[in-house]
């Protein structure tokens, strides 16, 4: 159950997306992001979906890793295509009381569950293709202007937060699934019940979890301490961010499509 | 100079609920260059919090610690000293920081503001020298305990300290694991790294230049392994693990069959038992 | 009558996690009432997978369990009843205390299971008598105490349940002697008050040759060895191929025999070797 959850776990397959510099990635996937927003119609979101099809391909990410987020998502993508059902206009297809579905309203919702899912998929390629490290480094060096208005420690503290949270993410989903364990063997009733049983029924999990993780906080400050940790006060990285002929390639290519998206949404 | 730590009539005091306690009484040892030694007790008989005083973790309530010429007290010289003595602990995971070997154990030296090269010479070796270096890319969380306890020891020596304090690096270990860190910490000692290595586990401490017994937080005995050994009666009433092998020649002694109770190994137990035997 | 049966056990981590490896495959056994049961493997052997099939924290992917003559997955909206039939011990068991005190944390597993007032009362102060949690404890914070007494305490939460079977993983993991020592006995004192079946995972075949009646061994998820103690680590060649070992003294024995000294070849423990090295003395001064 818990252990589905691989969102922002990285994934090795050693593709070009992989090897590309993570601040590209970003700037990128930020673009991406935009030009999705952009398409007003069905063939500026479908040259979208194209792109983030070929990105899918070259990637070489298993597609059911994709498929998991997606199910993680669910919930919300329903829920967004039920209300835009409603809210379209044209031709009434089937009225529930007050209500009805209209064919505009079906485009609608299709276009919008299509563009959350590009959405998804779009970001689960740069986390998966990233490491969590190399992410962390890229936000860092983004945001690293901002020194010049006194904010140095604090992109450091936010980069040095991010990176333990990604590393011990994996360590604390884990020890949530021990205690559930731990405490389904003590007779606890994690499933039935009303919705206040329920959220009372979760105290024995995160009860003992907090603990927990206070305790390995503790650890880890000391660990960090014994490491010469020092605030990131003049820190070097081992690896060096640095631009390669394929960067500028990605980005070439990612500007094309971007520019398809808006010729699309003028002229169709 | 020969001694790279020395600790001299060190006390630690706490307060637990407006209570004041001794977790380390009036303690002194010096700990040489090159050299192994291993510090044996129970759990909360404050080698642990000893531990933590010898890289100025923790701060002595009295008395003082000298790291290669430096006090611990000396807040300016906080950082070198702890270069100069890496620490690892207990959980193995609570150690790392990042979510791939190599990067994690970069992080010293990282810190260290060492030039980009220098940290990935100095990685690569490290994470040759615990043979960890084919899993570089990897992730911790896939790795064992003994494989993440390794990157962590990789993680203290790629920042080249002059001693490596263990403080029960093998608690939480299965067997295999166990294994696999005593023969890192005994191979990184033969090339000349100063190792304290803190356990309740007798049998590790067989290889060691110097092991001493810690109880109440005092030293209640001190010496080579052979001369700790022979007393296991000691061990045993502080609460120490005591190997089968020791055990068996104890329990031997006990019902009136004198053999000597200080060897550690199979096969020197087994000669020492057919030396018995063949006497008349 | 069998108090539990396993049949052709099976469990894949589904292809949904390809980072899980502790699978079993094809797992068979009975076990009798109030026999103490040791699992040995490796780390990844597929050891605790099993366990956690024994009081339906996790479904096989084939294959039966029965407790009682009864298929646990026969009804499955009913399996949480299992669970006060089969008590499961987690390896660092203290890490699920939550309760304000000892005796609210003692008391979490019987008052799911229903018991409520005097009852209630009477069952964990009988626990906490039998395994000797102090009474000066039972209004205390779980998180105040010591490392082993908290140990003491999570256990005592599962023996309240008053469960027929219960299942340690590593009971002893990271403790020192003294508290290694206390865990055992208390193992030992619940399966003699209640004529309690158990079964252990451990890495100590020290003291798994001092307790278990019955040895499982697991290599790769399959049982490759099940058989009486002794029997099994008669067998250390085999149990050396799949990476494990006899207890040491067993080994000094192996090292005498190879010596040429005729020594028996059922020594597993301290005790028994003090016993048979004595007798070979007293036989050679008769001679």
């Amino acid at each position: 159950m818990l252990k589905d959850i691989t969102f922002g776990q990285y994934f090795d397959s050693k593709s070009v997306i992989h090897k590309a510099d993570p601040r590209i990635k970003i700037v990128l996937l930020v673009f991406v992001i935009v030009f999705i927003f952009l398409s007003k119609n069905f063939w500026g979101l479908g040259l979208s979906a194209l792109f983030i099809l070929i990105t899918m391909l070259v990637s070489k990410i298993p597609l059911k890793m994709y498929f998991k987020n997606l199910k993680a998502i669910l919930p919300i993508l329903i829920f967004t295509s039920i209300i835009n059902i409603f809210y379209g206009e044209g031709d009434v297809l089937l009225s529930i009381w007050k209500f009805e579905i209209t064919l505009g309203g079906l485009e609608r919702a299709g276009f919008m569950a299509l563009r959350i899912m590009l959405l998804i998929i779009a970001s689960s390629t740069l986390t998966y293709a990233t490491t969590p490290n190399d992410l962390t480094d890229a936000i860092e060096s983004l945001l690293s202007p901002l020194r010049f208005i006194g904010l140095k420690t604090a992109v450091h503290t936010l980069a040095m937060m991010m990176t333990i949270a990604l590393r011990f993410i994996p360590t604390l989903v884990e020890e949530a699934e021990k205690i559930m364990n731990a405490q389904k063997a003590r007779g606890a009733d994690l499933e039935s019940g009303n919705l206040k049983e329920k959220i009372k029924a979760l105290i024995p999990i995160l009860i003992p979890l907090l603990f927990s993780a206070v305790r390995r906080a503790a650890e880890l400050a000391d660990a960090m301490e014994c490491r010469c940790y020092n605030s990131g006060e003049g820190k070097t990285r081992m690896k060096q961010l640095k631009l390669h002929f394929r960067d500028f390639s990605i980005t070439l290519i990612t500007l094309i499509f971007g520019a398809g998206v808006i010729l699309l949404n003028i002229f169709m | 100079m020969s001694n790279i730590i020395e600790i001299k009539n060190v006390t630690y005091n706490y307060i637990e609920d407006e209570v004041e306690y001794t977790a380390v009484d009036n303690v002194s040892l010096d700990i040489k260059r090159g050299s192994f030694t291993v510090i044996l007790g129970h759990n909360g008989s404050g080698k642990s919090t000893l531990a933590k005083m010898m890289n100025g973790l923790n701060k002595p309530t009295a008395g003082d610690i000298v790291v290669d010429g430096i006090n611990t007290k000396d807040e300016e010289t906080e950082l070198l000293v702890k270069r100069k003595v890496g620490m690892v602990f207990q959980n193995p995971d609570n150690q790392l920081v990042a979510s791939i070997v190599e990067e994690d154990v970069a992080f010293g030296p990282e810190n260290l503001g060492l030039e980009p090269q220098l940290i990935r010479k100095r990685v690569d070796e490290a994470l040759e020298s615990v043979g960890m270096a084919e899993f570089k890319d990897s992730t911790p969380h896939h790795l064992s305990g003994g494989q993440k306890q390794r990157i962590a020891i990789a993680g203290m020596i790629a920042m080249r300290p002059e001693c490596l304090i263990l403080d029960e690096p093998t608690a939480m270990l299965d067997p295999k694991g166990r294994a696999e860190i005593i023969t890192t910490i005994e191979h990184l000692n033969k090339q000349g790294m100063t190792v304290v290595l803190i356990t309740h586990y007798m049998e590790e401490a067989q290889n060691a230049d110097r092991v001493l017994v810690m109880n109440d937080g005092k030293f209640i005995a001190d010496g080579t392994p052979k001369e700790i050994f022979k007393n296991v009666s000691m061990l045993k009433s502080v609460g120490l693990d005591v190997p089968q092998t020791t055990e068996l020649l104890y329990e031997l002694n006990q019902n009136g069959i004198s053999v000597p109770t200080d060897v550690l190994s199979i096969e020197e137990t087994a000669n020492a038992i057919a030396a018995f035997l063949e006497e008349k | 009558m069998s108090v539990l049966k396993v049949q052709n056990l099976s469990h894949t981590y589904g292809g949904n996690t390809p980072f899980y490896s502790d699978a079993v495959s094809n797992v068979s056994f009975t076990v009798e009432q109030g026999e103490m049961i040791g699992i040995i493997g490796h780390t990844g052997s597929g050891k605790s997978t099993l366990v956690q099939h024994l009081n339906g924290i996790l479904k096989p992917t084939e294959g039966e369990i029965f407790i009682d003559e009864e298929n646990i997955w026969e009804r499955p909206k009913e399996i949480r009843k299992i669970r006060s039939k089969v008590g499961l011990v987690f390896q660092y068991p203290e890490y699920q205390l939550f309760e304000e005190t000892v005796f609210a944390d003692i008391a979490f597993g019987p008052k799911n299971m229903g018991l409520m007032g005097d009852e209630l009362k009477k069952r964990v102060l009988d626990t906490c008598r039998l395994i000797g949690v102090k009474d000066e404890y039972l209004e205390k914070s779980p998180f105040d105490l010591s490392g082993g007494e908290k140990r003491r305490v999570a256990i005592a939460g599962v023996m309240a349940m008053r469960p027929k079977i219960i299942v340690f993983d590593e009971p002893t993991a990271g403790l020192d002697p003294k508290g290694r020592q206390d865990i055992i006995k208390i193992i030992n004192d619940y399966r003699t008050a209640y004529n309690a079946t158990v079964i252990i995972i451990s890495h100590s075949m020290e003291d798994m040759a001092v307790m278990a009646d019955k040895l499982i061994v697991m290599s790769k998820g399959e049982v490759v060895m099940l058989d009486k103690t002794e029997k099994v680590f008669a067998q250390g060649d085999r149990l050396r191929s799949i990476g494990l070992n006899v207890p040491i003294v067993t080994r000094v024995f192996d090292a005498l025999r190879q010596k040429g000294i005729s020594v028996p070849d059922d020594v597993f423990t301290v005790e028994r070797a003090v016993e048979a090295l004595k007798q070979i003395k007293a036989g050679d001064r008769n001679a």
